[in-house]
């Protein structure tokens, strides 16, 4: 008897502590650290390092789009790059607990994210797109998705409009293993990701298709601490200078043979 | 850096994560077999609880728990955070195996040290604990092996232990099968290395007779 009540008095003074932990979640600044860096000197930025072409890894490196555009952004910064990897799923989480400064990992600014972190202009654009197996000739149209089994990354912004095409969600920690189990029979209709993720993996052997074109364009951004628009503007500024300069289209040019952020947005649908 | 040198470096991680949460495991299972079998009804009670909430909760839920939870007080780093979850966790579990092993030593053994004269401490230290400790260690090897490859949950923390670079891998180079496999014999290789060990620990104690 007396041990349950001891057991329940301890849940109940863990459970004050954390709801008082809740909300002050002062960020670690100090007057000599600019910006309130996690290390000093370095700008410390987040990807999931599972996303090819964008963010992931060669010979034991992380490497990728967002990794050189990060490297600049810091050069321009006068700040050292310093990248690192954390799970898609916990990775605004990571950022709002302080455990690195940025996330430049292909992360669409939407409004839901906003309210967690401070986001960047776009640094490109990119387009939301349905992929089915090769030799799938049912689905031809997201309306053909009522019904169907759809793969998605949680907590990606393919999520909310893949909910509303079908009931049947599937979710994964990487795109990748995502395109993977379309080529399988019987385990998935479709994936929904990123355009240029998909034809990459189609480079890399992949037995998939795209059905029609992008459902709308996403705005991928940088994101950081909320409370920390000084860092924002300064990365925004650092984003301008190599997108002025020339060197934004050198790193665009390499990985992707043209100019991410030269796109047609008149008739597009803005995702947020 | 070559693959393979990444997960040679990968694997060190796991091992100091594994080495780490051994060693504070086995000190929270010391003190808290200890705490349980003691005469104090508070000591008993701070024991049960930790036992009855570390047992009773996921280790994922304890290792996001660590990582997340407290960062208002301590910013743990990922890799501290992922290596003391693991301890706390064993050590709900080593605490029991000590506890089950000092209780099983013979009530007679401990009565007769006491009738010799010697009081309860000297009793526990000289007497009962070394054999205890001997009866423990299968199990404690057991213990060991499964925080080996437990370790690998605190990929979803970000380390870069042999699972999360195993992952990434698997992400550029399209081969998730392969990876995976290869990932596999890694840990087998591990636990058959430590296996091993722990069965030239056991006989070396048998060999030498007490």
């Amino acid at each position: 008897m007396g041990k349950w009540k001891s057991l329940l008095f301890v849940m109940m003074a863990a459970m004050l502590v954390l709801a008082a932990c809740g909300d002050d979640n002062k960020s670690t600044k100090d007057e000599d650290n600019e910006f309130g860096l996690v290390k000093k000197g370095k700008l410390t930025y987040a990807a999931s390092g599972v996303y090819k072409p964008f963010n992931f890894e060669e010979d034991g490196e992380l490497t990728g789009f967002d990794m050189e555009i990060g490297a600049a952004i810091a050069e321009k910064m006068g700040l050292e790059a310093n990248p690192v990897t954390n799970p898609f799923e916990t990775i605004l989480q990571g950022l709002v607990a302080n455990k690195y400064d940025a996330i430049i990992g292909s992360m669409a600014y939407t409004k839901k994210r906003a309210e967690q972190a401070a986001f960047t202009e776009p640094y490109y654009y990119s387009g939301g797109m349905i992929w089915v197996a090769k030799g799938n000739d049912e689905i031809k149209s997201p309306e053909d998705l009522k019904g169907k089994k759809i793969g998605v990354v949680s907590q990606s912004t393919y999520e909310e409009p893949a909910k509303t095409l079908s009931d049947d969600i599937q979710y994964y920690a990487s795109d990748v293993v995502a395109l993977q189990d379309l080529t399988i029979e019987n385990r998935l209709d479709a994936v929904i990701t990123a355009d240029i993720v998909g034809f990459e993996a189609i480079d890399n052997g992949f037995e998939i298709k795209e059905v029609g074109s992008p459902l709308w364009v996403e705005q991928p951004s940088i994101a950081v601490h909320k409370d920390n628009e000084e860092l924002r503007d300064a990365i925004d500024k650092a984003l301008q200078e190599i997108i002025d300069d020339g060197t934004y289209e050198e790193i665009s040019m390499k990985w992707f043979d043209r100019n991410l952020l030269d796109i047609d947005l008149e008739d597009a649908e803005l995702l947020e | 850096m070559s693959t393979y040198e990444g997960f040679l470096k990968a694997v060190l991680i796991t091992l100091e994560i594994t080495a780490i949460a051994v060693v504070l495991g086995t000190v929270f299972g010391i003190i808290f077999a200890l705490m349980k079998i003691s005469r104090s009804k508070i000591l008993q009670t701070i024991a049960n609880l930790y036992i009855t909430i570390i047992r009773g909760t996921p280790l994922i839920v304890q290792i996001m728990f660590l990582y997340f939870g407290i960062t208002s007080i301590v910013v743990l780093s990922n890799f501290w955070a992922g290596a003391i979850a693991l301890g706390i966790h064993n050590g709900a579990y080593i605490a029991e195996i000590f506890r089950g092993a000092i209780q099983g030593i013979d009530r007679g053994q401990r009565e007769a040290s006491l009738a010799l004269g010697m009081n309860r401490t000297q009793t526990m230290r000289r007497i009962v604990f070394p054999q205890a400790l001997r009866r423990a260690i299968p199990p404690l090897g057991n213990q060991f092996i499964i925080t080996l490859k437990d370790s690998s949950l605190v990929y979803l923390i970000g380390v870069s232990e042999l699972f999360g670079r195993a992952n990434r891998a698997a992400a550029s180079n399209f081969m998730q099968f392969e990876t995976f496999l290869v990932v596999g014999m890694y840990y087998l290789v591990l636990v058959l290395i430590f296996t091993w060990l722990l069965k030239l620990y056991e006989n070396k104690l048998n060999v030498d007779g007490s």
